[in-house]
């Protein structure tokens, strides 16, 4: 069964990079370049390899800003065959973000299954799937680390805190998939040229009035630590087993 | 003011309820295998839902239960949860303040704090949203002397089916309640080695716990036992890292305890920032030198 799958892209500022102030605890952002999303990259890779079984295709769609052409590069060079970016992308909103994917997923009449991460790294909020499934009123599958398509089913395995379990729901659905999942793929040089070439629809959104919190402060948290660091192993253990002894009760 | 609160792990619940009794009357809903933990939770109504939990149904069954009367919705974010909070936002337009770990409320408007930019910082905000997700472990519950009153609620069928279950073997430990904690992360090198660190964590009487490498990636140690921003949330008096480099996300799940311990070979890793005490060298070695000074 040929399928056509989705696949929710999210691009975020590189995390790994950004400093906080020292004195003031602000998060410097300025310069620090753009990502694919870890979790996405698991996502892509998901849907990706069911197409590669299965046959079909695979649309991905950011919802970004004009930056976002390199991340469907790379989605393009992992084996996305088509592309669209909506712009309009002001910040972490989950309701917001829903709103724009789900109008554009309803414009896509025959899809079977959408893929994303189920908690994405910078914000961490992991309400997208929910809430894009209650827009499109599809079922979920949350969680997944494998999924297979079987006729007009999607099933997945997933892993909850006390137990596994495989669970099934008929197309269309969406999946939201862990990092767990695969080991995403580094694409071969002549894939990311031929990305490079391809050709990327870029929209505007359908924006709705859905206020984000008013945000009252961002800041790193302060950390209090004595940080007291020995080289010598000697006197560490001996320090750090006084401390250690002061608190078994 | 009046809560409904939500989590298929009853203790989730009982940590929220805790938190929110002394604001208003609180509706708990859990599963009905959750019972025992949320009787004592100081909620005026106990709903236990039978059935199989999917958020579908679960959603479904909140929505039916007056859902407009409610003040506020409060959902544990498991990944049950984080689901049935999306469903029920696309389904009432209400918007969602997601994985926070502290609030207040003030009438109409809730002031939260989560984690922002991986944990890098604590964004603090004020919303308007009627639908929060609370991040496990934010909250002490206590037992309050008030019943509940209890009421089953059955499931409806769903589309989603399950297929198969099993539980994964659970020794039953909870390191959210441990007093001292010895962690390990990728530097341990391999399953065997944590043989070797077990000394300290029976003379420390500790538990023992990892980064999340260590407990999903290489399944060295079961998830039950996972630190970070995508496990638990512990706050012992004394956290010991070991090869542990320090990555946000870990912080973010130990950030609570009294003393942190690191012990790396780097001596760039960031553990040694948010660290009391820090050792810079090889594990192997360092761990029985502690091992021995406590005995002594």
């Amino acid at each position: 069964m040929a399928l056509n799958i989705i696949v929710l892209i999210k691009q975020i500022i590189d995390i790994d990079q950004i400093r906080t102030d020292p004195n003031t605890g602000e998060p410097v952002t300025q310069g620090i370049p753009f990502r694919v999303e870890n979790l996405s990259k698991n996502a892509i890779e998901a849907a990706v390899q069911l197409k590669e079984k299965n046959g079909g295709k695979v649309t991905g769609i950011i919802f970004g800003t004009d930056k976002a052409n390199a991340a469907m590069k790379e989605a393009y060079a992992m084996g996305v065959d088509d592309g669209i970016i909506i712009t309009g992308y002001a910040g972490n909103n989950p309701s917001l973000t829903a709103h724009v994917i789900s109008e554009k997923i309803k414009s896509i009449s025959d899809y079977n299954v959408i893929i994303l991460g189920n908690q994405s790294a910078d914000s961490y909020t992991g309400v997208l799937p929910g809430l894009i499934a209650g827009k499109l009123s599809v079922p979920i599958l949350g969680n997944a680390v494998s999924i297979e398509a079987e006729d007009g089913k999607i099933k997945i395995r997933r892993a909850l805190e006390d137990k596994d379990q495989i669970i099934s729901a008929p197309t269309p659905c969406v999946v939201s998939v862990t990092q767990e999942i695969n080991q995403p793929r580094l694409p071969p040089v002549l894939q990311i040229m031929a990305a490079g070439r391809k050709p990327i629809k870029t929209e505007q959104p359908s924006l709705v009035d859905i206020h984000a919190g008013k945000v009252l402060s961002n800041l790193a948290p302060k950390s209090e630590r004595r940080r007291q660091i020995f080289e010598d192993a000697s006197k560490g253990s001996e320090e750090v087993a006084k401390a250690i002894r002061s608190e078994i009760k | 003011m009046k809560f409904l609160v939500f989590s298929d792990i009853g203790k989730n619940v009982a940590e929220i309820a805790t938190k929110l009794r002394d604001l208003g009357e609180v509706h708990s809903f859990t599963m009905k295998n959750q019972r025992e933990t949320v009787l004592k939770s100081g909620s005026k109504r106990l709903v236990l839902l039978e059935g199989t939990p999917f958020s579908g149904n679960v959603s479904g069954a909140l929505i039916g239960s007056d859902l407009p009367t409610y003040d506020y919705v409060f959902i544990s974010s498991t990944p049950l949860g984080r689901e049935v909070a999306g469903l029920i936002s696309a389904s009432t337009g209400n918007t969602i303040a997601s994985e926070i770990f502290d609030f207040s409320i003030d009438n109409d408007k809730i002031k939260t704090k989560r984690f922002f930019f991986g944990g890098k910082t604590i964004m603090e905000e004020e919303n308007s949203s009627k639908i929060v997700t609370v991040t496990p472990g934010s909250f002490e519950p206590s037992e309050s002397a008030e019943t509940a009153q209890e009421e089953t609620l059955a499931l409806s069928d769903s589309h989603e089916k399950l297929i198969e279950e099993k539980d994964r073997e659970s020794s039953g430990t909870n390191i959210e309640a441990a007093g001292i904690i010895v962690s390990v992360g990728r530097g341990i090198g391999s399953k065997e080695a944590i043989e070797k660190i077990m000394p300290l964590v029976s003379a420390t009487r500790g538990e023992i716990a990892g980064s999340r490498p260590v407990c999903l990636d290489y399944r060295w140690l079961s998830e039950e036992r996972q630190v970070g921003l995508s496990g638990k949330k512990v706050k012992p008096r004394v956290y010991i890292a070991l090869g542990i480099s320090g990555q946000i996300q870990h912080i973010a799940g130990m950030r609570g305890s009294k003393i942190v311990v690191a012990v790396n070979k780097d001596k760039d890793a960031p553990i040694f920032q948010e660290c009391d005490y820090g050792i810079v060298g090889d594990l192997f070695q360092i761990v029985p030198k502690i091992v021995e000074n406590l005995k002594k």
